[in-house]
């Protein structure tokens, strides 16, 4: 045991049965092929849609409007980088639009006014403050989730399902059904929200909108996070094959928390994104945002029942439903018949997707 | 075999093309009536392609298939459907049974018979599922559901549902994989009955031995095409495995003596509520302890709780002469154990490529935010491919294409990056072909030359006898005996067991 053996397979093998009928070089080409035939399917149809758009209507190509696409895509894309490391982890959040409205109502209330809690007088806060609130109520909620789908062994969906009941409740109690700030409760003196947190929302750098570029670090974070780190290669390892990560030593649990708790966090990004855009924030704000980021995530391409996919993907999934929303807008269709037709791409994207993968798959 | 058997199934130049693989190379197959035809082949060799193809769940690119319906005709085009209808029957190698049903309903799935309101007649569900089991000579409860039966007990359901469509054409792909050697006489004498009655069946196996236990004639597939068709009296199992493996298998069962270093893992009075009781023995480095015993003797249940999978254990563990409470699977990578669980599935996360299934046994051991380095992963990952002869040394394909024999190397590949002391193999040839076998047998063998302590769970005693130091003979969850290489024999063996 003191040298090391060579590890040989003491068996001789003839020429002729190591060599596939295929020479590797071009099989390994073909796979590169086949590959971004499969990843690239999202990106094909937003470029489609945007080539369409931009001969139907002379507003699409407009800088304002790119910026307003980016404006409008920002909340969704925020949102569903958080819900696709949940979907690949094999799990889904119903909650995140839920945390983002509790997260924004618990941090703008005490961004605008005082309150008391235990006895202590809190806020107005600072901006950095109301942040770093927001930030840790998202945190929490989504730490909660995690807790409840592990240790509790409840199924993702009933877990989130029940939790985004709580946290809009929580989000009325804290605001009273009112938006905050409010100009309708003239009795009480109520302040504004701070300038910066409204940058965060509707201001620009050099033209580029500012919730854009937030997503669009978000995004690059959590690219960073799934192909870099352990803890990424554990959500796809747990959500790829539990039994299997559980047999290389995944704590599952752990890895499912951190899931949440992250997904948690980008809620409570994106409430504060949406709450400086609408210039106040409401504890039901974003509704409908759930089912939109898991529509992103789907249609980027990742799969529903977890272990693959990428949040790339998953950004030209935001994009699509951000531009169709937005070309919808700018040809006059009706908002009732926006939903149709949104319901139905969403469908018609994977219904694609699907076919392409057996067509160009394994 | 009698001369005026007549055709039931002719496969003309069967031809199929995959993505980068030529899967069937025009083969043509043909089935006598009452006659066993093995087909043989490794992983890969388009044995399964072949019978899809005959269900009617894969289409042929080319070629004609003719089946004896009263005369012989041609089928153009075969769909499930079409080919349950002309008889044909199938047991996968995978079960397909419905795990939340019960016994009797899986039999019958889809022709539940009816009383005459239309409704369910469960009276008879029951009754007929018992006596279908019955002929198969099983004992089994038809209410129990089945996924809480054992593999064995499922696959004989498997059986007696596809034998409850009393096909004429029977396809049983590896049907003795998951069974006891006295559950495997049984079937044996069952499709020897079935022989009788004028059956054709294609009896796919890895078990070379069983050819000429139960085959007529033997077929041999290699990279897609046909090596030839013999009567099993006139091959040989060496010349069998030449024409399998394409090569000449210098030796099957590779073992060198190595001498016995430190106890590197005691167990003492390890128990297991209601599957293990008082299991005590040690593994030195650089031994291969075998483990045997009947279908549910506790063997899984010990590689499991060794790797810490059953926190319920009492008893004692001591890695290195250190008492090591080991409850849970970090735990037990932490102190140098690893597994290589009896499902191939249960080990690979079938959508990573190969570098990230390699080191996922380490990564699993660092914090989350530790950053990876994928360039490194990959020479992790090509340095094994190497070692390991990984085949296709494609470093960015799912693991899921690979066959079960290079699955199972990079399973081994994890453990050994891990520089893992005591490895717990349990039933790591099951399914894989002889060639792969061979390899995975000189792997341990190296292993074990390098001090590694080896605990190798197997139901073929032929392996145990042959790559064994001791063989521990468990008997309904306790030690029946501890027997020294060479003092055995596969009698003593089976007696001890049973």
């Amino acid at each position: 045991m003191t040298e090391k053996i060579p590890l040989d397979t003491k068996i001789d093998s003839t020429p002729e049965l190591a060599a596939p009928s295929v020479s590797p070089s071009l099989q390994v080409r073909l796979e590169t092929l086949r590959r971004w035939l499969v990843q690239a399917g999202a990106l094909l149809a937003l470029l489609l849609l945007s080539l369409y758009l931009s001969f139907a209507t002379p507003h699409f190509l407009t800088p304002s409007n790119i910026a307003n696409v980016a404006r409008q895509t920002a909340v969704t894309a925020i949102l569903a980088v958080g819900q696709t490391m949940v979907i690949l982890s094999a799990g889904i959040d119903l909650s995140v639009a839920a945390i983002a409205g509790l997260s924004a109502s618990v941090s703008a209330v005490l961004m605008t006014s005082q309150v008391t809690v235990l006895g202590l007088a809190i806020g107005p806060l600072p901006f950095v403050w109301g942040v770093l609130v927001a930030l840790a109520v998202g945190m929490l909620a989504g730490f909660l989730n995690g807790l409840i789908i592990t240790k509790g062994r409840i199924p993702d969906f009933i877990a989130t399902l029940g939790m985004l009941g709580v946290y809009r409740g929580i989000a009325l109690l804290v605001t009273g059904g009112l938006p905050v700030p409010s100009h309708l409760t003239a009795t009480e003196l109520k302040g504004y929200l701070p300038e910066a947190l409204i940058w965060l929302g509707a201001g620009d750098i050099l033209g580029f909108p500012v919730p854009g570029l937030i997503a669009l670090i978000i995004v690059g974070l959590g690219w960073f996070i799934l192909r870099y780190t352990a803890f990424g290669r554990s959500i796809y390892a747990v959500g790829g094959n539990r039994e299997a990560a559980r047999i290389s030593g995944i704590n599952i649990h752990r890895t499912k928390i951190l899931v949440y708790t992250f997904s948690g966090l980008m809620a409570a990004i994106a409430g504060l994104v949406l709450t400086g855009r609408l210039n106040s924030a409401n504890a039901l704000m974003g509704e409908g945002e759930e089912l939109r980021s898991i529509a992103a995530t789907v249609i980027g391409g990742t799969n529903l029942f977890g272990g693959e996919g990428s949040v790339l993907g998953t950004l030209i999934g935001a994009m699509i439903m951000g531009v169709l929303g937005n070309g919808l807008n700018l040809l006059n269709v009706s908002a009732f018949w926006q939903r149709v037709i949104q319901g139905l791409v969403i469908i018609l994207v994977v219904v694609l997707d699907q076919w392409r993968r057996r067509r160009f798959g394994s | 075999m009698k001369q005026e058997r007549r055709l039931l199934l002719l496969m003309e130049k069967i031809d199929k093309r995959f993505p980068g693989v030529h899967a069937l190379d025009h083969v043509d197959f043909d089935l006598y009536e009452g006659e066993v035809h093995v087909l043989l082949g490794e992983n890969g060799a388009g044995k399964s392609t072949l019978m899809k193809i005959l269900s009617g769940s894969l289409p042929r690119d080319s070629g004609r298939i003719f089946i004896r319906n009263h005369e012989m005709q041609e089928i153009a085009h075969m769909s499930p459907e079409h080919a349950q209808a002309l008889g044909i029957g199938m047991v996968y190698q995978e079960l397909s049974l419905v795990p939340t049903l019960s016994v009797a309903e899986n039999i019958f799935l889809g022709r539940l018979p009816r009383n005459r309101f239309g409704l369910i007649d469960w009276k008879r569900v029951h009754g007929d599922a018992k006596a279908s089991l019955n002929t198969l000579g099983i004992d089994l409860d038809t209410h129990a559901i089945t996924g809480s039966l054992s593999v064995a007990e499922q696959q004989l359901t498997e059986i007696a549902r596809v034998l409850a469509s009393q096909p004429r054409i029977l396809v049983l792909d590896e049907p003795t994989s998951a069974l006891s050697d006295t559950e495997r006489t049984r079937l044996f004498e069952i499709i020897r009955r079935l022989r009788e009655k004028g059956v054709g069946i294609i009896y796919i196996s890895h078990r070379l031995a069983e050819v000429p236990l139960i085959g007529d004639r033997v077929t041999v597939l290699r990279d897609g095409q046909k090596i030839g068709t013999f009567p099993t009296s006139e091959v040989t199992e060496d010349q069998l495995i030449q024409m399998v493996v394409g090569r000449k298998l210098t030796e099957q069962y590779p073992k060198h003596g190595v001498e016995k270093g430190e106890v590197l893992l005691r167990v003492e009075n390890l128990s297991v509520p209601g599957k293990l009781e008082n299991i005590s023995f040690e593994v030195y480095a650089g031994e291969i302890l075998g483990v045997f015993g009947l279908m549910g003797a506790g063997q899984n249940e010990l590689a499991r709780a060794l790797f810490g999978l059953e926190p319920a254990y009492t008893g004692r563990i001591y890695i290195r002469e250190r008492l090591t409470p080991i409850r849970n699977s970090e735990g037990a990578i932490r102190v140098g154990i690893g597994l290589i669980p009896r499902d191939r599935r249960e080990g690979l996360i079938p959508m990573l490529s190969i570098p990230p299934n390699i080191t996922l046994g380490q990564v699993s051991q660092y914090s989350p935010h530790r950053v990876l380095s994928l360039q490194k992963e990959k020479q992790v990952a090509q340095r094994y491919i190497k070692e390991l002869r990984i085949q296709p040394p494609i470093l960015d394909r799912p693991v899921l294409y690979l066959s079960g024999g290079n699955q199972q190397k990079v399973v081994l590949a994890r453990w050994l990056y891990g520089d893992t002391q005591i490895l717990v193999l349990d039933d790591p040839t099951r399914g894989i072909d002889v060639g792969a076998k061979a390899e995975v047998f000189s792997i341990m063998d190296s292993l074990s030359r390098r001090g590694i302590g080896i605990v190798f769970i197997s139901s073929e005693m032929q392996e145990l006898l042959a790559m064994a130091d001791r063989i521990l003979v468990l008997r309904r969850g306790r030690i029946a005996s501890i027997f020294q290489r060479g003092e055995v024999d596969q009698e003593d063996l089976l007696r001890s067991a049973s």
